[in-house]
């Protein structure tokens, strides 16, 4: 295994040219063709961006870089040789690490255990893990990348579990060091903190390859930058000699497209995360009344522990709040009481008037009460069942599609033809399985089930999550037309751009309490980092 | 040699099956293949074991060639649920026909239907020296048969594997996180073929004990649900090798019991003492199972172009 | 493990899905090759052990349709193992695994002998129906017991019903060798039970109409599964509990819901075979039942309309397997053999179903 300081020594001894080609890399999936033969180059000791709206295949491409998918063609040149990668374990013996956008660690292990899992280390009388912990100190210190080597990772935050992941990689030795959207979740000062981390790691030698879908992060760390889309490469350029709404354009394509969907590139440009107030001014709601309200809710998380304590907020007609938090402070489980899928342990949760707690989920959805939930693999659809099916799904018992005991599968058939016309599914029909449709079109049929019984308070967690452009503008023009229609809308999510684009007011949630609410016109994204984090609020 | 001694004895004896079984649950369950065939494969041992014992020279070629055709078993349903990602239980019921099929099927084609069915000879007990002559313990546990030394020794090596070595610390992954294993050079696809061989042989191990110490032969009902109560007690022992071994001692304690109670006259109709082992065990489940942990991926495939 | 954290089931539970044509020439397909495969095979085993193949596939296949005897035997064959499959495939459907048939057609047959033994003078208006009825809730009781574990305390339901199944052989035991013991059976058996309580015989040979009741089964299972209310809920816990729970189907009642209706097929089936076989409780009347009925379901892939035509495939070969050890001296495991390896070669065909596609796209 090579070290970080062999690994300098050798980058400042090696010949000079790019220290990473990838040449041609095409990759399909099934009958989609996720990459289209693609190019990247990246310098020694640079900081190379890797720009593009979701589904653009950053990921996928970085995947085939490390091992975990195999390209139908393409090449790798490392160091100025080819370089056939089979698995991740060939990437890691050619000094290729990668951070993945969900962190790859196992929960009960410490952080030492996790960061040397996979390499070899003397086992008799007994695995001593003491000179690695010591090693992780080290390389923790140097980076600025504070760490305790003991703690068991399940315990620790979502920013301190990043550490761990680029951890993993230098302690490999790693020359190109692979991270994919590595801002997610993390608050402002701590995205400072991590570029910082970045900037000391290209110091010694190493490159790093950074994906995001936020202009204004490539700007602020990246040494050079390749955009991509639709599974293209489409432009690389040094940062120096571009601009932000140059990228703007490259990144959605021809100038008529920016126009329809630049609500969400600029939502990521905002020049600089510090300047205050993004957005439009406060809109007027008038004397709109309270449709929902939740007065302190106490709700149980997976282990039956308390995992909110005491939440209480009103949103009235026609408003979109806005949650604000680090991941695992109490999101999924206040979106799930909210949406009356998780029992509550105490507390109210009033819609239109009518007190619901402690009623069952289908008392909640004829309420009025709609939730597209964060995963929705995992809790949005039924993968195996046909589009049709899955729209049926949660109004089962409604009028609209029974008929005595029956289903009503004519009637069924009829609203599904409809909602793949009016959301622009892209699906044979309405028998074609759920699971064969990508993200953005699962997420399109999950939002037709959600609008097609006029929400009364419409819940949604994260809900652009992976989706490309043109679906995250589609779920921004739904957000606003659910709030025309007189709903009252709760958007949970983990882009601070994404709140502040779209809410009225944002309440930060940490450690299961709303510790702080700002209205908009006063949105700082420092301020709201700084709540998020924990730390008192200033204002 | 009193009545307590005698008892204690009889328990370790009757702990080996369970020990064996439920270690090779474990140790096949925490790289995340959970292997239902338990049942299936304990009957195939014993069939094995005995004919082999019987025909082919000795209990320890028997309780050799039961270990092969177990592994085979265990490497079969490693190899389809990782190679071809088929259904771990569906694959596990099928094996547990196959196993029970052919268990039944040996014996009838060796042995035929017979009144007076061949007997093997038992394991002979070993008395370790100097440690058989402690009183009570050297008995109970010092003057056994070689399988339930080697039962304990098995355990003991599968604690220090998981735990204290790097081969442990790359298997544990594999049944918590494969995806993370995968990413760091661990091949999940070679650590559970390789746990499921070693699980089948240590559940056809289980099995082809029971005609060497209890029955001296194979019949049907042989195995009586103790390859099921052999899963019951992974899940009971939080899929950790020391503790299985600990609850090994309550399933044998109540098998052992429910056959003193048998014998020894209480007034309670055999039929309910016989019902006795399954009652507990469930009663025990109730209640065991809330500080039980479970291997994260136990039963579910890994595929690692899945894009979610 | 907690029934919450049991993850979706993928191969197992059957749905109506499109592209129709060319899938279903490649399921009839898979079928007749996993079919032929395993008689290959088990053929070439048959061989090695040195009789004859030919002599015992003839026995297997043909005891059926020789005679009307071994017809009726074989429909009569097919009610429990029909049964007892729907008993396995409906709770699949909801991800559930019911391996305790067994157990609950046994407590349903003790359920109903013991009522047909009471009430032994009672007219058969009343005492038939009460046979069924009490065979069945008896069943339904049964796999409650399991499905209240898995709901209250998260035992995982494969055990709790497996270990009910050993309990329930002392049930059986004890009713019938010291409650309302046959002495002169010379095994465990129950005095029989009053006329009143046996199913009529139409025929000759003579067939008992537990067969009309279980085909009226099979179709309310079909409709139920495919076009109501609770029968899509169920599918969709199957497919994805947390999916189906997020929209307000009740998972837990769903599940437990599917176990007892499962429980309550297996105690029917006890209560027939009670009332229209033996007319009497004997211990290990059973037989291999549940092991049959996991296969059966696993085979039709829980599709409820085909569980109907592959238990009858089934029945054919259960009912030749003591024909083959008779005529050709092949031990009738033999055939357990057999139906493994269909379930095998059949598993395996996805995986070539699957590539092929594949590769042709």
């Amino acid at each position: 295994m090579t070290s970080v300081d062999e690994t300098r020594r050798e980058v400042r001894e090696g010949a000079s040219g790019p220290l990473l080609t990838m040449e041609g890399i095409r990759k399909t999936f099934g009958s989609v063709l996720a990459l289209d033969g693609v190019d990247l180059t990246v310098g020694r000791s640079e900081v190379h961006g890797l720009l593009g709206g979701n589904g653009a295949g950053k990921t996928t491409l970085m995947n085939v870089l490390y091992g975990l998918y195999r390209p139908d063609s393409g090449s790798v040149v490392l160091d100025g040789s080819p370089v056939d990668i089979r698995d991740p374990r060939d990437a890691i013996s050619h000094g290729i690490g990668m951070v993945h956008q969900n962190f790859l660690q196992v929960d009960t292990y410490t952080v030492t255990e996790n960061v040397v899992l996979g390499t070899s280390l003397p086992s008799w009388p007994s695995l001593d893990l003491d000179d690695p912990a010591e090693r992780i100190a080290e390389l923790s210190k140097r980076f600025g990348l504070t760490v305790d080597p003991h703690a068991k990772v399940a315990t620790l935050s979502v920013g301190l579990r990043q550490r761990v992941e680029i951890l993993k990689a230098l302690y490999r030795g790693a020359k190109v060091l692979v991270l994919d959207e590595p801002t997610t979740n993390l608050t402002p000062q701590e995205v400072d903190s991590l570029f910082g981390s970045l900037r000391a790691i290209v110091d010694e030698g190493m490159s790093v390859v950074f994906i995001t879908h936020k202009i204004r992060e490539t700007m602020a760390v990246c040494d050079a930058l390749t955009v991509m889309r639709d599974g293209k490469r489409v432009g690389t350029v040094r940062r120096a000699d571009t601009s932000a709404s140059e990228l703007a354009t490259l990144m959605v394509g021809d100038d008529a497209a920016v126009g329809r969907v630049t609500e969400v590139v600029t939502a990521g440009m905002g020049a600089a995360a510090g300047t205050a107030a993004t957005g439009a001014p406060a809109r007027d709601l008038g004397d709109a009344p309270v449709r929902v309200s939740v007065r302190d809710l106490v709700v149980l998380g997976d282990h039956g522990v308390p995992a909110t304590h005491g939440v209480s907020f009103d949103i009235r007609r026609g408003e979109v709040v806005g949650i604000a938090g680090v991941a695992g402070n109490g999101q999924v489980e206040l979106a799930e009481a909210v949406a009356g899928v998780r029992a509550l342990e105490k507390g109210a949760v009033e819609v239109d008037g009518e007190p619901l707690a402690g009623r069952p989920t289908a008392v909640w959805l004829e309420s009025g009460v709609a939730y597209v939930p964060e995963d929705r693999h995992r809790d949005g659809i039924l993968p195996s069942a046909s589009i049709m099916e899955n729209l049926v799904l949660g109004a089962q018992r409604s009028v609209r599609f029974r008929k005595g005991p029956f289903v009503d599968w004519k009637a069924a058939r009829r609203h599904a033809e409809e909602a793949i016309r009016a959301y622009s599914v892209k699906a044979s029909g309405p028998s074609a399985p759920a699971a064969a449709l990508s993200g953005g079109n699962m997420q399109r049929v999950i939002l037709a089930r959600a609008f097609s019984h006029r929400p009364g308070f419409l819940i949604l967690h994260n809900p652009t999550r992976g989706l490309d452009i043109p679906s995250t503008q589609f779920v921004y023009d739904r957000v606003r037309e659910a709030a025309a229609e007189h709903s009252a809308v709760l958007l949970m999510s983990e882009d601070l751009d994404e709140l502040t684009h779209l809410c009225d007011r944002v309440l930060v949630l940490y450690s299961g309490r709303i510790v702080g609410e700002r209205t908009r016109g006063h949105y700082d994204q420092y301020e709201l980092g700084h709540l998020m984090a924990g730390l008192e609020d200033t204002a | 040699m009193n009545e307590a001694t005698s008892f204690l004895q009889l328990v370790v004896t009757a702990m080996v099956p369970f020990i064996l079984a439920a270690q090779g649950t474990m140790i096949a369950g925490r790289a995340g293949v959970f292997n239902v065939a338990q049942e299936g494969l304990m009957m195939l041992g014993a069939s094995v074991g005995f004919l082999v014992s019987l025909k082919m020279g000795g209990n320890l070629v028997g309780l050799l060639v039961a270990a092969l055709v177990g592994a085979a078993f265990g490497w079969f349903l490693g190899w389809v649920t990782t190679r071809f990602r088929l259904d771990q239980f569906v694959i596990g019921l099928a094996l547990f026909f196959a196993a029970t099929g052919i268990a039944s099927l040996l014996y009838k084609v060796v042995i035929g239907v017979t009144l007076k069915p061949p007997l093997i000879d038992t394991l002979p007990d070993l008395e370790i020296p100097l440690l058989s002559s402690i009183p009570v313990v050297g008995t109970v546990l010092f003057t056994q048969d070689v399988m339930v030394y080697f039962a304990f020794l098995v355990s003991g090596l599968l604690y220090w594997m998981l735990y204290r070595t790097n081969l442990g610390l790359k298997l544990r992954s594999v049944g918590e996180n494969p995806k993370a294993a995968d990413s760091l050079g661990v091949s999940v696809a070679r650590t559970r073929i390789w746990c499921s061989t070693a699980g089948g042989a240590l559940m056809a191990l289980a099995g082809a004990y029971l005609p060497m110490t209890y029955t001296g032969t194979y019949t049907e009902g042989i195995v009586a649900g103790r390859g099921w109560l052999a899963i019951a007690l992974a899940f009971f022992g939080g899929w950790r090798p020391q503790y299985i071994l600990a609850g090994s001692a309550f399933f044998a304690g109540m098998e052992v019991l429910a056959l003193r109670v048998q014998v020894g006259g209480v007034d309670i109709p055999h039929q309910f003492i016989s019902m006795l082992p399954y009652a507990a065990t469930l009663l025990v489940m109730m209640f065991a199972l809330r500080w039980a942990s479970v291997p994260a991926f136990l039963g579910r495939n890994y595929d690692r172009e899945s894009r979610h | 493990m907690t029934t919450t954290a049991t993850p979706p089931t993928t191969t197992a539970p059957a749905k109506p899905a499109g592209r129709r044509g060319t899938d279903l020439s490649w399921t009839v397909l898979s079928y007749a090759l996993a079919v032929l495969l395993a008689f290959v095979v088990s053929g070439i085993v048959i061989a090695a052990l040195g009789h004859s193949p030919v002599d015992a596939f003839r026995a297997i296949l043909t005891t059926s349709f020789k005679s009307s005897f071994g017809f009726v035997e074989t429909v009569q064959k097919w009610v429990p193992l029909v049964l007892l499959t729907l008993a396995f495939t409906i709770p699949l459907a909801a991800g559930k695994y019911n391996i305790g048939g067994e157990g609950q057609l046994l407590v349903g047959a003790t359920a109903a002998a013991a009522v047909g033994i009471i009430l032994k003078d009672a007219p058969m208006v009343v005492l038939l129906p009460l046979v069924l009825l009490v065979g069945v809730l008896a069943g339904g009781v049964y796999a409650w017991i399991a499905a209240w574990l898995m709901d209250r305390f998260g035992v995982n339901e494969i055990l709790s019903t497996v270990l009910l199944n050993f309990v329930s052989f002392g049930i059986v035991d004890y009713v019938a060798s010291e409650v309302w013991s046959d002495p002169a059976a010379g095994h465990p058996t129950t005095v029989p039970i009053g006329d009143g309580g046996l199913l009529p015989l139409v025929g000759t040979p003579p067939m008992h109409t537990g067969v009309v009741l279980a085909v009226l089964v099979c179709a309310a299972t079909v409709v139920v599964m495919r076009r109501t209310v609770p029968g899509f809920e169920l599918r969709a816990v199957g497919t994805n509990p947390r999916a189906a729970q997020v929209h307000g189907v009740r998972i837990g009642r769903v599940a437990v819901g599917s176990l007892v209706v499962g429980g309550a097929l297996a105690g029917f089936a006890g209560a027939i075979e009670v009332a229209g076989v033996h007319g009497k409780l004997i211990e290990g009347m059973q037989s291999n039942y549940l092991l049959l009925g996991i296969i059966i379901g696993l085979i039709a892939r829980g599709n409820a309309l085909a569980v109907p035509f592959v238990a009858f495939g089934i029945a054919v070969l259960e009912v030749g397997a003591s024909a083959m050890q008779r005529t050709a001296d092949v031990p009738s495991e033999m055939v357990l053999i057999v139906e493994a390896l269909i379930l095998l070669f059949l598993l395996f065909s996805d995986v070539v179903g699957t590539r092929l596609r594949r590769s042709s796209r």
